[in-house]
């Protein structure tokens, strides 16, 4: 049995991860992590058919884990639940597509302006969602003509060079298919800032981190590029670079997902967790004292930041937070909301839309009081969907920083 | 300002973090879940008679309200509700004098500061009121608690069916469910219009604790309002709703006061420490590797042996979990619990000895370091249950241990 389901033992049926659960308060039709999670854990033998479908509601945003004050894997269990679900009841070709954003990204980028007329036509999505189940009205990203790889060719490097003890803080930059695809400017960043901070950084060579896979059930696909990432990060991880990333969801896979919920154990794996970060994470511990001697010019604006939930189960809270927090003339307010509603590619399901909506609609309230110039968040799921809802600018806090930074 | 940690994020952590933060300190708040709060009536439960030097006296002098005094517990309860009222949630009471309020199984229990959607329930007066039995929620059963409660003499005057038009039934309702409806205007008014034509002769009406979440004083000042009668709330099982309310209070009051919240942080050492002399800080166990977080002060809020802070272990030894601190215990295990369930339980004094200062101290009563105290359910000396003062030490030990770490 796997480590989260051993930890179902642990719930004492408090319900505190139900009163958090973001989705069980959107609909009805989901029964809360508890219902499915532990409770319904002691009847998925995997002799025994499953007991039930409902699971399948579960965006995966990890509150229920976060929040449990017993130490039980609550998401974990119903994300791998979940995965059985839909290897037994079929994964429908949708799912396959929308898991694969490298190989969407692969395809788009050279046929960007077509493939980003096609999907800003209504008609266009308007069949998507009668053929492939995307929901017309999810928010999609634009491809851009050229990958952040192919825009920044000096710093890739494909083999670690061995540290030779220069005192030089290290870091492997991670970008992700967001960053590679649709936002490479983000990476350039990324990038920029560590540099100017004083970091020897490079691009090592890595795949999609899988978590796409992961969440729609592909199992065994997702632990293919985990296996990769593994392989490649890990022996930059040997030679004391930092694994570095600035999107937050990607990073946790690193850190978490490849051990617990696709179950990889290995010296490699343990390696590649304990050297990776955040990217302001990484600010906070290792560079907060380079950054504070910087001047930072003046941001004249009021901004709400919602962190994502992916971000918070790091176990680290909201570290860019503090350095947003000390930008002059920006204001920062925290969101009220448990969770954006997206998760990932949740939200982009036709069937599972309305719910995703309504999870996120706290916060698109807060958002819509007119106080607000932009919004701030760590995930790039995150950022379209709160974009096309919110009707704002949503940034990444290290788009803000960088505009204070000049 | 002076960098304090907190770990716990229960009813002592999220009061000593947002007291310490609007104290001006640089408050970083570590927990490992969310706190019992959502499993808490929501009231204030202090002592179990009235509040007084003579009944302090009784106490054993290690116990944390006599390391206080009576000043320091008044003080600490004006500052909880100072707090919270100006988060909209107003609490009715004082430590000199009890209330008496019916419970969802139909007893009476009594407390010192209760929510004032709660303290209007009180059964001191006379005045007669119903139960309401809400349709399809299961959670609250009013024949029951009207029947017991008209046993033991209270003014029940019967149990009024409620309907609950347009409720989403693809699975049971949760308190927390129909709360989030009545934070909505629009469900809250038809609903209400349901209501109406079968209150009629009610003056007090007591229904489960669901009258909104975010938004809850309104949500029944409208409904009040609207049906021309007085309501008041019970609190059912859990989640319960007053405990989120306070909880959500005490949160915003802590972001207010600029605390740093890390979730999901399971503290497991000390950063670096001198002995005897002081702490650094404290490790956390993230997704990732461990991190270490530095502070000048670190107060201990993890609770008891419920609640983390304290484990048992199958030889018989207690530990506290996040820095292995003396535990005053008795070390057979058949010791732990009295013969009679309804007696005394040896278990229940089980916890970390603090001095004056409310730090932890040896077995020798020195302070183990300068800057680390301890505060709630982790506190030795005290049988919160049986003396009824659960939520008051919390809070009492909570502004202790921030005004001397901040001293």
């Amino acid at each position: 049995m796997s480590q989260p389901a051993l930890s179902a033992d642990l719930c004492l049926k408090c319900n505190i991860c139900t009163a958090a659960c973001p989705v069980a308060a959107a609909t009805d039709l989901f029964p809360g992590p508890k219902a499915v999670g532990p409770q319904a854990q002691r009847y998925r033998h995997p002799s025994l058919p499953l007991p039930d479908l409902s699971v399948g509601w579960c965006s995966g945003c990890g509150t229920c884990s976060r929040v449990c004050p017993h130490g039980v894997a609550v998401a974990e269990i119903n994300i791998q639940a979940k995965a059985r679900l839909a290897r037994e009841t079929g994964i429908p070709l949708r799912d396959q597509v929308i898991s694969r954003p490298d190989l969407l990204g692969r395809f788009g980028t050279p046929l960007a302006p077509l493939a980003n007329l096609a999907l800003s036509a209504m008609p266009v999505r308007w069949l998507m969602e009668r053929i492939i189940k995307i929901h017309r009205h999810a928010p999609m990203p634009a491809f851009r003509t050229r990958t952040f790889r192919s825009l920044r060719r000096a710093e890739l490097l494909s083999k670690p060079d061995p540290d030779v003890g220069t005192g030089v803080i290290r870091v492997a930059y991670f970008h992700g298919c967001g960053t590679n695809y649709y936002e490479p400017e983000l990476g350039g960043m990324a990038l920029d800032v560590l540099q100017r901070l004083g970091c020897e950084v490079v691009v090592p060579p890595q795949g999609c981190c899988g978590l796409p896979l992961q969440s729609n059930g592909l199992f065994d696909a997702a632990r293919a590029y985990a296996a990769r990432n593994i392989r490649s990060l890990s022996a930059f991880a040997r030679a004391n670079y930092h694994i570095v990333g600035t999107s937050t969801s990607c990073v946790l896979s690193l850190k978490h997902d490849y051990r617990t919920i696709l179950g990889i154990q290995s010296e490699e794996a343990d390696l590649l967790a304990e050297n990776a970060y955040d990217f302001f994470e990484f600010l906070a511990l290792y560079l907060d004292d380079r950054l504070e001697a910087l001047p930072l010019r003046q941001v004249e604006a009021r901004a709400l930041y919602h962190p994502p939930c992916q971000l918070k189960a790091h176990g680290v809270g909201t570290p860019a937070l503090a350095v947003l927090q000390r930008i002059p003339g920006l204001t920062v307010d925290l969101s009220d909301s448990e969770c954006c509603g997206v998760a990932g590619t949740y939200g982009l399901k036709a069937e599972k839309y309305a719910v995703a909506r309504t999870v996120g609609s706290g916060l698109f309230d807060q958002a819509a009081d007119g106080r607000y110039d932009f919004l701030i968040s760590d995930s790039e799921t995150c950022r379209w969907w709160m974009a096309g809802h919110a009707r704002l600018p949503v940034l990444h806090p290290l788009e803000v920083l960088v505009r204070a930074l000049g | 300002m002076t960098p304090v940690l907190v770990v716990g994020a229960g009813l002592t952590g999220l009061f000593a973090a947002a007291l310490a933060g609007r104290r001006g300190a640089r408050v970083t708040l570590l927990t490992e879940g969310r706190g019992g709060l959502e499993i808490s009536h929501g009231c204030i439960d202090v002592l179990a008679s009235p509040l007084s030097s003579v009944e302090l006296a009784r106490l054993p002098a290690t116990h944390p309200y006599q390391l206080a005094g009576v000043e320091r517990i008044h003080h600490a309860l004006d500052l909880f509700r100072e707090i919270v009222a100006e988060q909209h949630l107003e609490y009715r009471g004082s430590a000199d004098s009890t209330l008496s309020l019916p419970t969802a199984a139909g007893h009476t229990r009594s407390t010192m500061l209760a929510p004032l959607a709660q303290s209007a329930g009180a059964l001191g007066s006379q005045e007669p009121f119903h139960l309401a039995a809400l349709d399809h929620f299961r959670d609250f059963a009013a024949d029951y608690a009207a029947a017991r409660l008209r046993r033991s003499g209270m003014p029940v005057d019967g149990v009024v069916r409620l309907p609950m038009p347009n409720l989403p039934l693809n699975r049971d309702l949760y308190s927390t469910d129909l709360a989030r409806l009545f934070d909505q205007p629009a469900w809250r008014s038809e609903t209400l219009r349901a209501w109406r034509p079968r209150l009629a002769g009610v003056r007090r009406l007591g229904l489960p604790a669901v009258l909104g979440l975010a938004h809850s004083e309104s949500a029944r000042l409208k409904a009040e309002e609207h049906l021309g009668i007085r309501l008041f709330e019970i609190p059912t099982l859990p989640p319960s709703v007053p405990g989120l309310r306070l909880e959500r209070a005490l949160r915003h009051a802590a972001f207010a006061a600029g605390v740093r919240l890390i979730e999901g942080a399971h503290a497991v050492g000390l950063v670096e420490a001198t002995y005897p002399g002081s702490v650094s800080g404290v490790v956390s166990q993230t997704a990732g590797g461990p991190r270490p977080y530095r502070a000048d002060a670190v107060i201990l809020a993890t609770g008891g042996l419920l609640h983390g802070g304290l484990l048992a272990r199958a030889r018989g030894t207690v530990q506290e979990s996040v820095f292995d601190l003396p535990v005053a215990h008795t070390s057979e295990r058949d010791d732990w619990t009295a013969d009679s369930p309804f007696a005394t339980q040896p278990y229940a004094s089980f916890g970390v000895r603090v001095g004056g200062g409310f730090r932890p101290v040896d077995m020798q009563a020195r302070p183990l370091f300068d800057n680390l105290f301890a505060a709630g359910g982790l506190l030795a000396g005290c049988d919160r249950s049986r003396e009824g003062s659960r939520q008051g030490i919390d809070l009492v030990s909570a502004a202790c241990a921030v005004e001397e770490a901040l001293r």
